[in-house]
């Protein structure tokens, strides 16, 4: 028998061929579908393509750097933004987070509901809470802040509980042996295990409520954005294109100096 | 003498119809050395762990020092937890925090949370947690992190940890599974060592029974969740082994093959083993 099997063919894959077709199949299906039901015809787009380039390279340059130093307070504010939330943000997010994570929060119901409620900050996405509260609040520096902290809390209070399940049920058995009591094995266990992915995770968020604070500014919600919608709608291509490089010179400076510090400390 | 431990007709049962312990009743007195034998599966670590309530049993009583422990809750259980010392098979430290504070954590029980949150441990505790790490050989890693340390040396920082408490009662689960030989024999040694000089009561999960018959002044065998074996070392014959092992024998075997048995050592030697072994910080 081992000498016949020498002759059979050995398959190195147990599924058959039929499935993968078939998923090939059904994403195409909804491709075309799209395609279709959108009118998007991508002849349009091709030939749209040089006159977009053309308006780009007309309107937009060259760039006018003239008013340069009157964005430096838009900057300000916009970082200035994307800070204050992430700080607000991490501090309710640890307390959430702490109560989310089955290793230290024992009360099912109050996981479940802390959970679910984080889950629809988090699910909302962080422009419709902006429009939502320039609605309520109208415009202003305040809803900007408001609408990041909402979105990072409920960002990272599922990372940061994440991150606490994964530290061993292990170590803070041992604190529970001697006798320390929940707040000892929580700031004596939890938290110094912790601190790597705190770091990691509240950078993180940082970098995107970076971003986020620009994109804020769009829909009237304060800081350095709002430059860039005005200067669009009075034709002043010149100026907006400028802002624009500098807001992508901040978000690269935010990334260099969020990983040295990740470098220097994780 | 009355006894620091009774346990009465001890039942575990996880979930439906895992009878992990079957009714078991012992009392263990003062200074004994003991340790817990039996195969994989045996219940020798839900017995050791009912007995601070890590594991909730579901039926029996545990008194220890005079005291119910099966039906105490927060603070009451806390205290009695303080005055029994654990140490794990997995050393269980906080490895991102320093070796000495790790000892500390043994008198965190004793301490309202903002003197542990500031540092502010008693003078006397920090000379003993001092004291306790010299005296296993660990004098030159005091501020490392407790995971830039080899296993056998984590597991020496949980004896000294165990040992801050001013435990009573000391448990271990399988102090030494973990390590390999040599760093195996130079725990158990000093584990010996201390629980000797601080007149301390013992109970040891083992898998070697050459450990067991090396330290012990008391061998219990458990097999299927009950007491199969209760007596000195020199009672435990190889028929006695071989029943507890019954079916399992392969287990046995092993642990009868370990390398570096310290029974190997002459007495001029074993009065050395224990300092020449505590100096060997790197191995
Ligand atoms: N948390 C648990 N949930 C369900 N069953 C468990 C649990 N812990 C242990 N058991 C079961 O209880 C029995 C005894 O387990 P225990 O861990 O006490 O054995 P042991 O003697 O310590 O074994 P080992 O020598 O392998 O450590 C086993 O059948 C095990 O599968
Ligand atoms: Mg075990």
């Amino acid at each position: 028998m081992n000498n016949k099997a020498i002759n059979y063919k050995i398959p190195i894959d147990q599924r058959e061929i039929k499935r993968p077709l078939f998923i090939m199949l059904s994403i195409f299906a909804l491709l075309s579908f799209s395609v279709y039901y959108l009118e998007i015809s991508f002849i349009e787009m091709m030939m749209g393509l040089p006159n977009f380039v053309m308006f780009f390279f007309q309107k937009f340059f060259p760039p006018n750097a003239e008013n340069l130093q009157h964005y430096i307070p838009a900057v300000i504010d916009t970082l200035g933004y994307a800070v204050i939330s992430t700080y607000i943000s991490t501090i309710i997010a640890f307390i959430l987070g702490i109560l989310i994570s089955e290793n230290t929060n024992k009360f099912k119901t109050l996981q479940v509901v802390t959970r679910g409620f984080v889950s629809i900050l988090r699910n909302i996405p962080f422009i419709i809470w902006g429009a939502l509260l320039v609605y309520i609040f109208g415009i202003g520096g305040i809803v900007g802040v408001f609408a990041l902290i909402l979105v990072t809390v409920g960002f990272l209070s599922k990372s940061y509980a994440e991150s606490i399940d994964e530290i061993s049920g292990d170590k803070l058995e041992a604190l529970r042996a001697n006798g320390s009591s929940y707040l000892q094995i929580l700031f004596h266990g939890v938290i110094p295990e912790f601190i790597p992915a705190w770091i990691n995770w509240t950078l993180f968020a940082f970098e995107i409520n970076v971003r986020a604070s620009v994109v804020l500014g769009l829909v009237g919600a304060g800081g350095i954005g709002v430059l860039i919608d005005t200067n669009i709608n009075l034709f002043k291509y010149g100026e907006a294109i400028t802002i624009i490089a500098v807001v992508v010179i901040i978000i690269l400076l935010t990334e260099l100096v969020t990983n040295s510090i990740r470098k220097r400390f994780v | 003498m009355n006894p620091l431990l009774s346990i009465k007709n001890l039942v575990k049962v996880y979930g439906k119809d895992t009878r992990a312990l079957n009714g078991i009743s012992l009392d263990f007195y003062p200074g004994e050395f003991i340790v817990v034998i039996g195969p994989s599966g045996a219940g020798k670590s839900t017995f050791i762990r009912c007995i601070n309530r890590l594991v909730d049993p579901s039926e029996g009583e545990i008194v220890f020092d005079g005291q119910h422990l099966e039906k105490l809750t927060g603070r009451k259980l806390r205290k009695n937890r303080a005055g029994i010392g654990m140490i794990f098979q997995h050393y269980n430290l906080v490895g991102r925090t320093n070796v000495i504070k790790n000892v500390l954590h043994g008198q965190l029980s004793n301490l309202p949370l903002y003197k542990s949150l500031l540092g502010l441990y008693r003078h006397e505790d920090k000379q003993e947690a001092v004291e306790l790490l010299k005296k296993v050989g660990l004098q030159d890693q005091i501020y490392k992190r407790a995971n830039e340390l080899s296993g056998g040396q984590m597991q020496r920082v949980g004896i000294c940890r165990a040992i801050l408490q001013r435990p009573k009662l000391l448990l271990a689960d399988e102090p030494i599974a973990s390590l390999d030989p040599l760093s195996a024999n130079i725990v158990m040694q000093q584990l010996h060592t201390i629980s000797r000089e601080k007149q301390l009561t013992c109970i040891v999960n083992l898998h070697q029974v050459d450990y067991a018959k090396k330290y012990a002044t008391r061998i219990i065998g458990i097999k299927q969740g009950a007491v199969v074996f209760d007596g000195v070392p020199s009672q435990l014959t190889e028929a006695m082994i071989r029943e507890i092992y019954e079916g399992k024998e392969s287990q046995m075997a092993l642990k009868n093959e370990s390398p570096h048995l310290p029974g190997a050592l002459t007495d001029n030697e074993r009065s050395h083993a224990m300092p020449m072994a505590a100096g060997q910080n790197d191995e």
